[in-house]
């Protein structure tokens, strides 16, 4: 009896130290009139660093973020740069010294589908479940579980 | 000793007060945030900069403290093809030292950048007015919150002018699946920049590539064509130099430079190396450098080392180590202590002890 007891307490704790689940995707959306129907991970890097400023319309891209401490921006951060946001803090303090600002903060999901579904080269991330069709997915990601 | 005891008051009570500002909120673009200024509205307007104080203390002249820069940048972005961005320097604001009361006798204001980028298209932006010179990686970032020690490398701003005033062709390319970011500048600074900052270019060509090998790991390479308008600061700094130099002023340099940067979590290691040669016979060709490393000692705590190498026109070659000590309390918060030793340094790079407070605002 204490040896099962013993057993289910590691099985217990070793489940514990380990994810039992997959995060949930995360869906990359714009507005739907943009002509863009996929994006790669690399090209979507480029646009959160500041570093790809247009569309193929020649629109200018606006990279939308959630706040820091949101679960949603940790696992979008650690899948597109393998790093927390706070770990590019030091990034941003140069980009500010040349007057680039980072992507703009939204405070929920719902403001950036508003914001998205009316601003023209505007894009954000939501969870998968929470796209609807004011929107188009341009790409599915898969979040690291956030640290 | 008191002054500089108020100036960092006061600077602790401003870190309090934005320190609260950003904790209250991280959900508007409008709210004023550490690190990042203040945004105006929905107007594209952006207001921020950075403060410097530093205390010197060299091993051979008297110590001196200065509120060393004031800056404030402003910048424009509605979304269109047009950026603004302008940075109105206050230098060396306050002065106190051994052989000198406070006073404000040194204070200069001068435009550092003022340029309107247009961007043509996801890889070309055009840049028209006075910007950073793109040589070498320290001196486009060479804000005293973003780099690791108080005294700047030698190499960093002794043979070439920091600024430029002209034309600047900018952006990036995909190179083998990486990034390869390109500037082309041509500047005309003796025709357009009516308030030329110091060592100023008269006419310059030149461009710098950069590529980054990976997330971690990016190499630079430079080559400019130039002629200098002040030799005396552009070489040693003496009314001797001054002198000597002064019937070369049309004299055209030639420089190559290379500079790499690496960095694993919060390790860090950089260099720049510049190689410069002229049309006249009087001036030799020079070679200068640096070699810097960071490592971690705890969350805010880093240790900084550099060696320096540097050729001097009327000196032998000066070779400099330097040992510090930076905190960082929040990331655009940075205390840093350095000491500096070395030969033949005495006019660029004297021995002594360094200590500067430096924050964005």
């Amino acid at each position: 009896m204490t040896m099962r007891i013993a057993y289910a307490l590691l099985v217990v704790i070793l489940f514990a130290g380990f994810p039992t689940h997959a995060a949930e995707p995360l869906a990359v959306i714009t507005a739907v009139t943009n002509p863009l129907d996929t994006l790669s991970l690399d090209a979507l890097k480029l646009i959160y660093l500041r570093k790809s400023q247009m569309d193929t319309e020649s629109n200018r891209w606006i990279p939308l973020n959630l706040p820091v401490a949101d679960p949603l921006r940790r696992g979008f951060s650690l899948a597109l740069f393998s790093i927390l946001p706070e770990e590019q803090d030091d990034y941003w303090n140069v980009q500010y010294f040349n007057g680039i600002s980072p992507p703009k903060v939204m405070a929920s999901e719902e403001a950036i589908l508003r914001f998205v579904a009316s601003t023209t080269g505007s894009i954000g991330y939501v969870r998968k479940q929470s796209v609807d069709s004011r929107v188009k997915v341009l790409l599915l990601i898969t979040p690291p579980t956030a640290k | 000793m008191r002054i500089f005891i108020l100036v960092n008051l006061w600077a602790i009570a401003l870190l309090m007060g934005a320190r609260s500002a950003a904790a209250a909120t991280d959900n508007t673009d409008s709210t004023y945030r550490l690190g990042s200024g203040y945004t105006v509205g929905e107007t594209g307007l952006s207001i921020g900069g950075y403060a410097n104080t530093e205390l010197d203390v060299p091993r051979s002249t008297p110590w001196n403290f200065t509120l060393s820069d004031l800056s404030l940048f402003m910048t424009w972005d509605n979304g269109s093809r047009l950026h603004f961005f302008s940075e109105l320097e206050a230098g060396d604001v306050l002065n106190v030292g051994n052989h000198q009361s406070l006073g404000a006798q040194n204070a200069h204001f001068e435009f550092e950048r003022f340029y309107l980028d247009s961007l043509v298209n996801n890889n070309l932006t055009v840049r028209l007015g006075k910007f950073l010179t793109p040589i070498g990686e320290w001196n486009l970032i060479h804000a005293a919150p973003l780099v690791w020690t108080t005294s700047r490398p030698v190499v960093t701003e002794n043979l070439f002018s920091p600024h430029a005033s002209g034309l600047m062709l900018h952006g990036s390319v995909p190179v083998v699946s990486r990034q390869l970011e390109y500037s082309v500048f041509a500047d005309l600074t003796e025709s357009i920049d009516p308030y030329r900052s110091s060592n100023p270019f008269q006419n310059a060509l030149g461009a710098h590539l950069r590529y980054f090998f990976s997330d971690t790991l990016q190499i630079g390479a430079s080559v400019a064509d130039y002629t200098l308008s002040d030799l005396q600061s552009a070489q040693i700094g003496s009314s001797f130099t001054h002198i000597a130099l002064s019937n070369l002023q049309s004299s055209r340099y030639y420089l190559v430079g290379l500079n790499l940067a690496w960095s694993y979590k919060k390790f860090e290691l950089s260099s720049e190396f510049v190689y410069r040669t002229s049309d006249h016979a009087a001036i030799a060709s020079t070679l200068q450098g640096f070699v810097q490393g960071v490592v971690p000692i705890s969350q805010r705590w880093f240790m900084v080392g550099r060696y320096e190498y540097f050729e001097q026109q009327l000196n032998k070659a000066g070779q400099v180590g330097l040992l510090g000590l930076a905190y960082r309390p929040l990331p655009p918060i940075v205390w840093k202590l350095e000491y500096r030793r070395g030969e033949h340094n005495e006019l660029l790079a004297p021995d002594g002890l360094s200590a500067s407070f430096s924050i964005l605002f």
